[in-house]
């Protein structure tokens, strides 16, 4: 049973992820079709039935992730509090659920329907399914300031839509716009919007910043708090990249503008889906107001930040718990969790031995070892002199192999749990995962730098999955309460998953830029110096 | 001017996976703040008033407390009906002396569910 709705709490998470996603596609595309497209040219009909054909896409994938997240929900709800069906449909999740996927459902038929009459009428649905996500965020279960908290989450909500959402519709509209002058009209009526939909997000994000955090040590103290401040320095790296965008815009004219704008905007779109769904992980932590015990202080903080040695050997296999899974029971029995509040398939988590510690600072350790190397190798790549720098990729063979030997010991091959528990454990799974997307990135990469392949999609391989391997760093497990190994260990994950993710799309704009752009050569060294700090910041990563 | 189609196709890939990996840390977010019994305190039996209280306003009639008796079995407790939204009170009445837990299992108002048990133990009165 626990197995089961560990699946089913897994996969009402992971829809709750799309649904964000795509509430911001739908949204964004309405307001880009409503606001930018239609006034930019009444004659930009291509472009509008693109938005449409979006849209549409976008409203029905809604619908979709909302009803299977319902059903979900629905089925974990029916088990584990033995309900029947009545008894949950008259859950508030429910009725925002069916609100928001019956919005999403009439906004596909109107934009199915292509009449420009529909265009405005498709802002009403659109604003209930903002409405339906307010219904289930914190600001509706909060017992003071219910009221106002909600407005400025609709407004943080769809500021965001209008941005990143709509962002993606001016990607989608570029292309199709019959000369460069009318792409330029289009970008210049979408920066203004831009710009009104930043300074909100920003004043609501402060707003519920300061509602949900409550102090300054909230900030560096609680697990919530971490990922605000990531969040936050994602949302600067969008701003440097939207001001960039700002000043092509306003440049004298030719190809290269327009082609610039539109690989700014790709990576404004990888790095706003990352926020997105940082956004969505927050959403399911509890406010820092609301633990104000067991915060971790600045000299903790400083004390496990402080420069030591690296650990270049481990410690034996033997002193690992055999069975972490027992464990874990065991633990459960004892009532020796850490968590008094935890989530059906989530039993709380067991404190590390020091034999566990040992072995995962050692893990770390030797992965700084080689993404220094792999840092610096590329730096000296780039310089032309040392032409067998340009396998630098291959060393990221030898981190998979370490990341699948040592990252779970207690599963095969070194422990006593076969393969096929890695596909029942997430944690497991997602490790493995992980071990397969570093080889992927290795073997594309170095085709890559030794010119065994010359096609942009293949190029694209190394920055896409190192942004995404960056995202995933901030996906480490939260518990919902303050344990301060927990926040030490976010504190210690959020930069390196900032880097990385500044990496991959630093690297990405080197490759997509025009040659004429001069921020081109500064993306070049960008990403290699992001990899020499992500070494770094491992070799010094400590959890005792 | 033709989009590129590639480009477009890696940017929905990368939100794909990144949801899939992201999806994970996603939990619930009502946390049991104060309780009556308190975690592993010591109460004088038989009747015992039990009072939960969350972080957020949670869903009362679609949450449960459920009492282990020493002997591993259980009873369901009625939720009183009345009551603060953030709060879940009930009653657990002829105690005899032992250790006991309440399970309580709550509802938020995104769907969310938060599990937890109270360890506690009944003396004579």
């Amino acid at each position: 049973m626990a197995r089961l709705l560990q699946i089913f709490s897994f996969l009402s998470v992971l829809l709750r992820g799309g649904t964000l996603s795509f509430e911001s596609l739908t949204i964004g595309g309405i307001v880009f079709l409503n606001f930018v497209a239609r006034s930019a040219n009444p004659q930009s009909e291509a472009i509008n039935q693109i938005c449409l054909r979006w849209i549409r896409r976008a409203a029905v994938a809604l619908a979709v992730t909302q009803l299977a997240y319902i059903l979900a929900s629905t089925l974990i709800l029916m088990q584990s509090a033995d309900m029947n069906l009545a008894d949950v449909s008259g859950a508030n999740f429910v009725l925002a659920g069916v609100l928001a996927a019956a919005s999403a459902l009439t906004i596909a038929a109107l934009a199915g329907a292509r009449s420009s009459k529909s265009y405005p009428i498709m802002l009403f649905p659109a604003f209930l399914i903002l409405l339906s996500s307010v219904m289930t965020s914190h600001a509706m279960a909060r017992l003071e300031y219910r009221f106002p908290l909600a407005v400025v989450t609709a407004l943080h909500q769809g500021a965001t839509a209008t941005w990143l959402g709509g962002l993606f519709y001016l990607l989608i509209a570029i292309p199709r716009c019959p000369d460069n002058r009318f792409a330029r009209q289009l970008v210049a009526r979408f920066s203004k919007f831009a710009l009104i939909s930043v300074a909100v997000l920003a004043a609501a994000g402060f707003t519920l910043g300061f509602a949900y955090l409550g102090s300054l040590d909230a900030i560096y103290g609680t697990s919530y708090g971490v990922m605000v401040a990531t969040k936050a320095v994602l949302f600067g790296t969008l701003l440097v990249l939207g001001a960039l965008n700002f000043q092509i815009a306003r440049s004298p004219s030719g190809g290269a503008v327009i082609a610039s704008l539109k690989r700014f905007g790709e990576a404004e779109i990888g790095i706003g889906i990352t926020v997105i769904l940082t956004a969505a992980s927050l959403t399911s932590l509890p406010p820092a107001v609301d633990l104000r015990t067991d915060r971790v202080s600045t000299r903790q903080i400083v004390a496990r930040l402080a420069p030591q040695l690296p650990r270049l050997a481990s410690p034996s296999i033997e002193d690992l718990p055999r069975d972490i899974y027992a464990a874990e029971v065991k633990a459960f029995d004892a009532g020796a969790l850490s968590s008094a509040s935890f989530v059906p398939g989530h039993a709380g988590t067991r404190p590390n031995t020091p034999a566990e510690k040992s072995w995962s600072e050692y893990n770390h350790h030797w992965a700084g070892l080689i993404v220094l190397s792999i840092g610096l190798l590329a730096f000296l790549a780039q310089t032309k002199h040392f032409p067998w720098a340009r396998n630098w990729p291959l060393l990221f063979l030898g981190l998979s192999l370490f990341l699948l030997l040592r990252s779970d010991p207690e599963t095969w091959p070194l422990g006593p749990n076969g393969f096929w528990i890695t596909l029942q454990d997430p944690e497991v799974l997602l490790h493995r995962i992980f071990s397969l997307l570093v080889i992927a990135l290795a073997i594309f990469e170095w085709r890559v730098q030794t010119g065994r392949v010359a096609t942009e999609r293949a190029r694209l391989i190394f920055p896409t999955l190192v942004a995404v391997a960056s995202a995933l760093l901030l996906t480490h497990s939260h518990s919902l309460g303050n344990i301060k190994e927990e926040v030490l260990a976010e504190l210690s994950h959020a930069p390196l998953a900032v880097l990385g993710i500044v990496a991959g799309w630093s690297r990405w704009l080197e490759l997509r830029l025009p040659s004429e752009n001069k921020v081109r050569d500064r993306m070049a060294r960008l990403w290699p110096t992001c990899l020499l700090l992500i070494g770094l910041l491992l070799l010094n990563y400590r959890e005792m | 001017m033709r989009p590129s189609h590639g480009v477009l196709l890696v940017v929905c890939l990368f939100a794909v996976v990144a949801m899939f990996l992201m999806a994970r840390s996603a939990m619930a977010h009502a946390i049991l703040l104060e309780s009556s019994p308190s975690i592993n305190s010591t109460v004088a039996g038989p009747d015992i008033p039990i009072k939960l209280r969350f972080n957020v306003r949670i869903d009362a009639t679609r949450s449960r407390l459920t009492l282990v008796k020493p002997d591993a079995s259980t009873q369901s407790l009625a939720i009183t009906k009345e009551g603060p939204a953030d709060a879940l009170a009930s009653q657990a009445q002829g105690l005899p002396p032992g250790q006991y837990r309440i399970r309580w299992q709550v509802l938020a108002s995104d769907g969310h569910i938060t599990r937890g048990e109270i360890p506690f133990q009944v003396t004579q009165p």
